[in-house]
């Protein structure tokens, strides 16, 4: 009796959810026999089953309303409003009581008959109505995918069961890697080896199948949506328009559950403050019925929620003009945010827009609680607003809540985890861009200009630290309050997909840690959590943040007239400044790597030569020094190698010349700070770096024959040598009138259609007549010739 | 109070806890350590492919900064059982038996020690022997109010 009675409110509860959706859409479109009847069958299935459950409200409930449906059906009138209003009304005593059945507690007392009484009422009133020609007018509402999912076979399963299943998989993962430690000693027989690559393969496998058992389509999360937005907008008396997107989009059932509410409120938060109402719009010469889309999407291994409204945006001045009467912030702090940190105002704890408190909104559970809750989940909120023209928020979640992508760091002998989204940057403190001050007992490090508060993880913990040889990791860690800090750490080791469990609650008592997880070596490890880093390090971050917006601003005028260089002294002791978007590292070359050919410096390097930057002269490397730091330069066609005794620094170089002076070398002065420092001339080092004879090749080549062995084995070579795409007679119906086709036989008439230029080779030294306009195959340089003079003769036609 | 009981000892004193409350009794090897929470926190151990909060009984009884009798055991012999959904591991000194005690609890007799009065409700006497019943729930809301006043 108690597993009928919990499965029957188990799917009456999920019905429900998916016929909400069903209602509104057939107020849409009244007219929708299909719709109709699935409201109908629910309401009969449900009186069916609470009669032989003894049931009597739920019975008495949906009777009345399968009897007004039943009605409708047979013709009796429309579906009006009014009627669909009444209709969920019914649903919701409906949940309400299911609630109350699945919690055990007294059901609640509340009069059903007043609720029966208006469905009857309302449908009366529209059997009325249908003498008046007035049926009122379907608004457009784009479905929800709810119905095609009933199409997919489906079993209920208790979640306990699936947790069971993944932790069993858990366990043969474990198992297998002890067995492949194990086997590793041992000598290997190749046939087990197979077997248990075998093995290992399938348990891989299933670990992939049974984590998507935890996967949801987004669909249910967006199964509500449709009710809220009918409801809030009539209580508001505002058209809307709802599209919903991408609800095959697959995330994790708990995901789900976390991102409800935020979304929610967002869609709520768009409704009343962000759509006008009809007169609003009218006047603003939009279309009366607002438009709210909400979509998901993939993006790697986020799941990207957005909800777009056409509305009035944000009124940025309005919100500082809150925050500073609310006394959060000064009118002079906020005056110096830049535009985006202001719109990240709506964020403030304690901070609502509405003129009044709305029953839809306003009612102090703000965006400060929506962007909690999706930090919480490791997931980031933002903001697009185009004052008067609308607002977008989007939202991006992990797929999963049990599965992220860490870091593994070490700290004082102990290996921790950190959620990989949470950690902006990694440095090492010898990085020539960081400096650290201690000043009273507080760290502060500068990286890049920028000021942030640092704490090392040990301190944290309280451990003592761990001496050991290289430079300790800077992590920038995103914190929740928006400034990030840094986090001092041993060292880094790797990066890992972690499998992430719920730790005790003494362990989350200190606040620091945000799970557990169980890495494939076996050894439990706990996660970090960087912003209960932060607060147990008492880390002064908000007041920071005004700062952060100056600078922003103020880097952002900067970058109008600077670029980014590298600052480096010469082998001749010159210091110059290149821009740093042409170096594409920075390597120390042993010094028996350079060379010399024809007058021309090159380098070897793994395996390859590249052009070494011809006015250094290697014989100025001490002879002494074993490596030599080697800038590689690069655009998008050359490379090359450009010695250097040191590099120093990266600097912001103004693009005006201080003073203008090519002199080869270096195209000029800047003034750094107050040094005078030489710009080096880009140009003049990659056009030094190039090769002498480079080819622009301007066509491609096709070789007709792509069975002939010379045509593969030499002439295919050449070509390419010279720089040419080479393009097989198999693939010439890609080919374009640009080609240059070379025939070694068979007929012309082909290419010739297509107006290509054609070259004919022969084996022959010499022609066969005076008409013979091909070349002989051996005779390369004349072909090479032929080939780009025909390639220019197109360009230019 | 009769049935199935696991006999074990923490710092020195018997206790007798029902098997059903009790998973099993592993030996742990390895654990990590967990800096800055309660010292009764012994680290994290692995069983199987579940993570296990170590706990260590006699710290939690006696608080771990009293010179309290920890004799704890070398061979680090857990009592494993799950407690509001987290699996924990009770670091006991040592486990000597499993009997069925057809007995009934006892009220306990004496001054007990001031630390053991919160966790032990009743006593129970196996072949003349007295020992502590303690109960999950009892070691539960000693993990409650000891986070609390944390």
């Amino acid at each position: 009796m108690d597993e009928l009675l919990s499965e029957f409110v188990a799917e009456t509860k999920e019905s429900l959810a998916a016929l909400a959706n069903v209602a509104v859409a057939l107020e849409a479109d009244p007219s929708d026999r299909n719709l109709l009847d699935e409201l109908f069958r629910f309401f009969h299935t449900v009186k069916g089953s609470c009669g032989f459950l003894n049931l009597p409200r739920f019975e008495k409930l949906s009777h009345a309303a399968e009897d007004v449906l039943s009605d409708i059906r047979g013709g009796d009138g429309t579906p009006d409003s009014p009627t669909i209003s009444a209709v969920l009304a019914v649903m919701d005593r409906i949940a309400d009581l299911c609630a109350a059945v699945e919690s055990g507690d007294a059901l609640p007392h509340e009069n059903d008959d007043e609720l029966i009484q208006a469905l009857r009422r309302c449908y009366d009133g529209a059997e009325e109505d249908v003498a008046s020609p007035d049926i009122p007018v379907p608004v457009q509402t784009v479905e929800s995918q709810s119905r095609s999912s009933q199409a997919s076979r489906t079993i209920r399963l208790p979640l306990a069961l699936i947790d069971q299943l993944m932790n069993g998989v858990s366990d043969m993962v474990l198992a297998r890697n002890e067995v492949a430690r194990k086997l590793r000693g041992s000598s290997l027989d190749p046939e087990l080896e197979s077997v248990f690559d075998r093995l290992s393969g399938c348990i891989a496998d299933m670990r992939d199948t049974i984590s998507k058992t935890r996967m949801q389509r987004v669909d249910r999360l967006f199964m509500a949506i449709p009710r809220v937005v009918r409801d809030v907008s009539r209580d508001l008396g505002k058209s809307v328009e709802l599209m919903i997107d991408g609800g095959d989009v697959e995330m994790d059932r708990e995901m789900v559950e976390m991102v409800v509410d935020p979304l929610t409120h967002i869609v709520r938060n768009s409704l009343d403050h962000g759509i006008e109402t009809p007169e609003e719009r009218r006047k603003a010469g939009k279309r009366e019925t607002g438009d709210l889309r909400i979509s998901a999407r993939q993006s790697g291994s986020q799941i990207v929620i957005e909800v777009a409204d056409d509305g009035r945006g944000i009124n940025v001045e309005a919100v500082a003009a809150k925050v500073v009467s609310a006394g959060i912030m000064t009118a002079q702090e906020v005056a110096q945010l830049s535009e985006r940190a202001k719109l990240d105002l709506i964020f403030t704890p304690g901070l609502s827009t509405a003129r009044e408190v709305t029953s839809v909104s306003g009612r102090g559970v703000g965006m400060d609680v929506v962007r909690a809750n999706i930090e919480r989940i490791g997931g980031v909120v933002s903001l697009t607003s185009e004052p008067g023209k609308g607002l977008v928020v989007t939202m991006r979640v992990p797929l999963t809540l049990t599965i992220i992508p860490g870091l593994i760091l070490s700290a004082g002998g102990l290996n921790f985890a950190i959620p990989r989204s949470a950690v902006i940057e990694i440095l090492h403190d010898n990085n020539p861009t960081v400096s650290v001050a201690e000043l009273g007992g507080g760290i502060t490090a500068t990286i890049r200009n920028m000021r942030y508060s640092m704490i090392d993880l040990e301190d944290v913990i309280g451990v003592p630290r761990v001496e050991r040889a290289g430079p300790r990791s800077l992590m920038i860690v995103r914190s929740a309050v928006g400034r990030p800090f840094i986090l001092g750490v041993g060292h880094v080791e790797n990066h890992e997909e972690l499998v992430i469990r719920p730790a005790a609650p003494v362990v989350m008592a200190s606040g620091i840690y945000a799970g557990m997880t169980l890495p494939d070596n076996g050894q439990p490890m706990l996660l970090l959590d960087a912003g209960g880093i932060a607060q147990a390090a008492q880390l002064p971050l908000i007041s920071e943040m005004v700062d952060q917006g100056k600078g922003e601003d103020a880097a952002e005028e900067a970058r109008t007239d600077t670029y980014t260089g590298l600052r480096f002294i010469e082998l001749t002791g010159e210091e110059r400044i290149i821009r740093l978007s042409l170096v594409e590292r920075v390597e120390d070359v042993p010094v028996g790597c350079f060379g010399e050919s024809a007058g021309r410096a090159h380098v070897r390097l793994g395996g390859r030569l590249l052009p070494c930057v011809g006015h250094v002269d290697i014989g100025m490397i001490p002879t002494d020094q074993r490596e030599v730091t080697c800038m590689r330069v690069r655009d998008d066609r050359r490379e090359l190698c450009y010695p250097v005794a040191s590099v120093i620094d990266i600097d912001e170089v103004p693009v005006a010349l201080g003073l203008a002076m090519p002199n080869g070398a270096a195209v000029g002065l800047v003034l750094i700070g107050d040094r005078q420092v030489e710009v080096v001339d880009s140009l003049a080092v990659l056009a030094a770096g190039g090769d002498r004879n480079d080819p622009v090749p301007v066509a491609r080549c096709v070789i007709a024959d792509d069975q002939d062995t010379w045509n593969r084995e030499i002439l295919a070579p050449l070509l390419a040598q010279a720089g040419y795409d080479v393009v097989w007679g198999a693939d010439a119906n890609t080919s374009g009138p640009d080609d240059i086709v070379l025939l070694t036989s068979g007929d012309e008439e082909v290419y010739e259609k297509k107006g290509a230029a054609i070259i004919r080779l022969r084996p022959d030294a010499a022609p066969s007549g005076p008409a013979d306009m091909s070349i002989c195959r051996y005779d390369g340089d004349a072909l090479l010739q032929m080939i780009s003079e025909l390639g220019k003769r197109r360009a230019t036609a | 109070m009769s049935g199935l009981y696991l006999l074990a000892r923490i710092a020195g004193t018997a206790v007798a806890i029902r098997t059903d409350e009790v998973e099993a009794v592993v030996r742990l090897r390895e654990m990590s350590p967990v800096p800055s929470v309660a010292k009764y926190v012994v680290g994290l151990a692995a069983l199987r492919s579940r993570v296990l909060t170590v706990v260590d009984a006699a710290a939690m009884i006696y608080g771990a900064d009293e010179a309290a009798p920890t004799v704890r055991s070398s061979e680090d012999l857990a009592v494993v059982c799950e407690i509001g959904g987290h699996s924990y591991g009770i670091l006991v000194e040592s486990v000597d038996d499993i009997q069925t005690i057809d007995a009934p609890a006892l009220p306990v007799c004496g001054r007990v020690d001031e630390v053991w009065r919160r966790y032990a409700a009743a006593v129970i006497e196996h072949e003349g022997q007295p020992y502590f019943i303690l109960s999950k729930a009892s070691f539960f809301e000693g993990f409650l109010t000891t986070q609390a006043a944390a």
